[in-house]
């Protein structure tokens, strides 16, 4: 069920010398992506920041903005998860390619991203739409990884017969494409979805209110609205935002989530190790009525442009004796100037970006910079300490699902709907409720990681118990194995790559908390700890200093590569290939 | 007195639609040494009523007498063997084996030596430290004979052992099944074999029992008293092969 994906597919060990090369490779690349964004400080964005109004009346408008936003970001990563995905899983050499970029992409933390998406949207468009497609684009980055690695994942372990089966049919890419490859990734693709939705959410209550230097930008949405509710101390607002941001959450989880989740049910090739009776919802017979009419207007639609899409990806068209000359060459002209434009894209991307990473290193670097090393390592204490946090009562909750079949059952979808809550909503509660007990910012900026990490230990653990075989359970207990000695030769064992996986994402989410956690304007008072997140944001909101941000955040790209590739990447391999279940 | 009594047990399991009624009214005894067989259409059944007496769950109605007491909880005198083997994949073929043994408590050593004498037993010598996936099904199957053999228990329960492998690597097993029941040196004398090939349990057992399917009733209990070894072309064997096979049709 619930296991993050991406990490499976790829155990190839790598010899160390290409570890470190790819490493490098990948931090450049990183470097050069931010700096690139950067470039567009010069063209510093006016924005006019219209005051928001804060009353419980404009809750449904707010709501319903929030809501298209993620709704615009979703469909522009669907389409991008099943392009991308699907090409890199269909030729080894462009996997070998498109691949690390996202686990890069995926590993790298988003929010710090945010100023730079800011000034690129903003001199492509100015007002409210540039903030607009900011806001999109920032959560789509949030959404679109995972999905792409579990339709990668799909195609890749199509089985070769299945594959064989149509070929023999002589069928077509596009009779391929509707048949087998888009069912074959629908399960990874709705529970990918579903995290999605739920790191969505967390960004765009974050990036909703958008400063640019001096300039402060509050689109119209919950995520302002709450932010604007607390800090104007209105405490009625707030609950009243948050309970409209619950009501939201709920509704999709109910009306969209757990439909789908049951319909994806059916395109799984492997019947589940403990089948558990399908739950039918009502709402599934509903949707399923009204589903026919909107598959075919959709078909009507998408068809055409999809069709042609797959047939410039397609390596190899299918041969067709009657197809005219004209239409052949030109298909082929057309394809190859794609490529040559995507090409040309990139390698301008590329100069501009290192030409500007340059320009900026090359200016003076503040005294302030010193102190990076030092705060790395306060950063990284902070969120020792939240992961451990985080272990020390997801693991007996794990172990205790896989005893229980009732708590695992009633636990699962009250998780899922408390997970979801995106913990930026609460922040200014949490930060208030410790620093009014503590005085200080130490213990809220702790809680507020774990709020960003907890949950995804929590899913892939769950997911990770749940896919333990019956027939495992039934001969630990055949043979008279104490509780104990269950959890030690059957349960953790079992787990340990659901750990793995639960911790890398973990990290990755605790990174994007711990820029939004050090750092906590209030009422205009400012409360922040000594950290690398506090620093990056100081140099964004404070000083507006671009060598400050760029240095800071070279160095967190810096820390999360080198700890994903010498560190959780190699646990993550012993683990997939000493406790696999493939029996 | 019996080694092993069930006195009219049934069994339903909770449905989305109400309940199923797998297991109705079975009542059977089962004396020390016996091979019996269960034989019975998909669903009558029959792995439910080995779980049953196993321990593994518990029946909806009657009990089950282990030496005229009530069995509660899983009983150890029992060991298990399954259809899809269930091995632990991260534990080496010796430690698989050991598994049992470390559950009552024994010694390293003492496991060692016993693992070792079952391992040579079903012949795994110089597999004891391969891993589950690195074998085939049959040896699979030889590491979960093994490991049920390991803790000696008095009956030896096996759920469909040989229906995951191909036909040559079975008539193998089998064979080697029988000459482990017969020599004097292992403990194990009762053996109670769920299967849905009918050969099968004519080939290995004497005494059959047939199941009915939904609910699962007892429908005939067979002596099987040809000689052994046993020719599947003989007249005797088909003989009782077609009466099994009658019984099941007319039932269900």
């Amino acid at each position: 069920m619930l296991r993050g994906s991406g990490w499976q597919a790829r155990m190839a060990s790598q010899t160390n010398a290409r570890r470190m090369l790819s490493t490098a490779a990948s931090f450049l690349a990183v470097a050069a992506i931010v700096a690139l964004f950067f470039a567009y400080k010069r063209y510093q964005p006016a924005l006019h920041a219209p005051r928001l109004r804060v009353h419980a009346r404009e809750l449904p408008y707010y709501a319903f903005c929030s809501f298209y936003r993620m709704l615009a970001a979703y469909v522009i990563a669907l389409l991008f998860s099943l392009i991308y995905g699907t090409a890199a899983a269909r030729s080894r050499a462009r996997e070998r390619v498109m691949i690390p970029i996202i686990d890069v992409l995926q590993s790298v933390p988003v929010v710090g991203f945010f100023p730079a998406a800011i000034y690129f949207f903003v001199s492509l468009a100015h007002g409210r739409l540039g903030v607009e497609l900011a806001a999109i684009f920032l959560i789509f980055t949030s959404m679109a990884w995972n999905m792409v690695l579990g339709v990668f994942e799909s195609v890749r372990t199509i089985p070769t017969d299945s594959m064989e089966a149509l070929d023999a049919f002589g069928a077509s890419w596009w009779l391929k494409l509707k048949r087998l490859l888009l069912p074959a990734c629908v399960p990874k693709l709705v529970y990918n979805s579903i995290l999605s939705w739920v790191g969505g959410w967390y960004f765009l209550i974050a990036c909703e209110i958008i400063t640019a230097g001096p300039a402060e930008y509050r689109l119209p949405g919950l995520g302002s609205f709450l932010m604007t509710a607390a800090d104007r101390g209105r405490t009625g607002e707030l609950i009243a935002g948050l309970l409209a941001l619950l009501a939201v959450i709920v509704a999709m989880d109910i009306v969209v989530w757990q439909p789908l989740s049951t319909w994806a049910e059916k395109f799984r090739y492997e019947f589940a190790a403990s089948s558990e009776p399908m739950r039918s919802l009502g709402m599934l017979d509903a949707l399923s009525s009204i589903g026919p009419s909107i598959t075919r207007l959709m078909r009507t639609i998408f068809r055409p442009p999809l069709r042609w899409i797959v047939h410039l990806l397609s390596n190899r068209p299918p041969f067709d004796p009657a197809a005219h000359p004209l239409v052949v060459r030109t298909g082929r002209a057309l394809r190859l100037a794609l490529i040559a434009g995507m090409f040309f894209i990139l390698a301008y991307g590329l100069i501009e970006g290192l030409t500007a990473l340059i320009r900026t290193l090359l200016q003076p670097w503040p005294s302030a910079t010193r102190q990076i090393p030092a705060a790395t390592v306060a950063s990284m204490i902070r969120m020792t300490i939240a992961y451990l946090i985080s272990l020390l009562w997801t693991i007996p909750c794990a172990i205790y699902a896989s005893e229980n079949q009732r708590f695992a059952r009633a636990l699962a979808p009250i998780a899922e709907i408390v997970g979801s809550v995106p913990a930026t909503a609460l922040f200014p509660l949490i930060v208030l409720f410790f620093i009014r007990m503590t005085g200080g910012m130490n213990l809220a900026s702790i809680v507020l990681i774990l709020t960003g990490m907890q949950w995804y230990l929590l899913f892939n653990l769950l997911g990770g118990v749940s896919q333990i075989p019956a027939d495992l359970k039934e001969a630990a207990r055949s043979f008279g194995l104490s509780r104990i000695q269950t959890w030690r030769k059957l349960t953790l064992p079992a787990i340990a790559p659901s750990l793995l996986t639960g911790s890398i994402t973990a990290w990755g989410g605790g990174w994007n908390a711990l820029i939004l956690s050090e750092y906590f304007v209030y009422r205009g008072a400012t409360h922040e700890v000594f950290g690398l997140g506090a620093m990056l944001d100081e140099a964004t909101y404070k000083t507006n200093n671009g060598v400050m941000i760029l240095l800071t955040l070279l160095s967190m790209v810096l820390v999360v590569i080198l700890l994903n590739r010498f560190m959780w990447r190699r646990l993550y391999d012993v683990a997939t290939e000493r406790y696999r279940i493939d029996y | 007195m019996a080694l092993l009594e069930l006195k009219n047990i049934s069994k339903s399991f909770a449905h989305a639609q109400g309940s199923l009624r797998v297991l109705e009214d079975v009542s059977f005894t089962i004396d020390e040494g016996q091979f019996v067989a269960i034989v019975g259409p998909s669903g009558c059944g029959k792995s439910t009523m080995l779980r049953i007496i196993n321990g593994l769950m518990p029946a909806t109605g009657g009990q089950v007498l282990y030496q005229g007491k009530q069995v509660d909880g899983i009983n150890l005198e029992c060991a298990l063997v399954f259809q899809s083997f269930a091995l632990l994949p991260w534990l080496s073929v010796k430690a698989n084996i050991e598994l049992g043994l470390e559950a009552q408590g024994i010694p390293p050593a003492e496991r060692e030596k016993r693992a070792g004498i079952y391992i040579d037993k079903v012949g795994l010598d110089g597999f004891e430290e391969a891993y589950p996936r690195e074998l085939s099904g049959g040896m699979k199957q030889r590491v979960g004979l093994a490991r049920a053999l390991a803790v000696e228990p008095r009956v030896l329960l096996m759920d469909e052992p040989f229906s995951a492998l191909d036909a040559l690597t079975a008539i193998t097993l089998r064979e080697e099944l029988l000459d482990i029941w017969r020599s004097r040196d292992m403990p194990v004398h009762t053996i109670m074999i769920v299967t849905h090939i009918i050969e099968e349990a004519v080939e290995l057992a004497d005494r059959i029992l047939v199941l009915s399917a939904h609910p699962g009733r007892l429908a005939a209990d067979l002596p099987v008293d040809l000689p052994r070894p046993r020719d599947r072309r003989e007249e005797g064997f088909n003989a009782l092969t077609d009466k099994v096979f009658s019984l099941i049709e007319e039932r269900s």
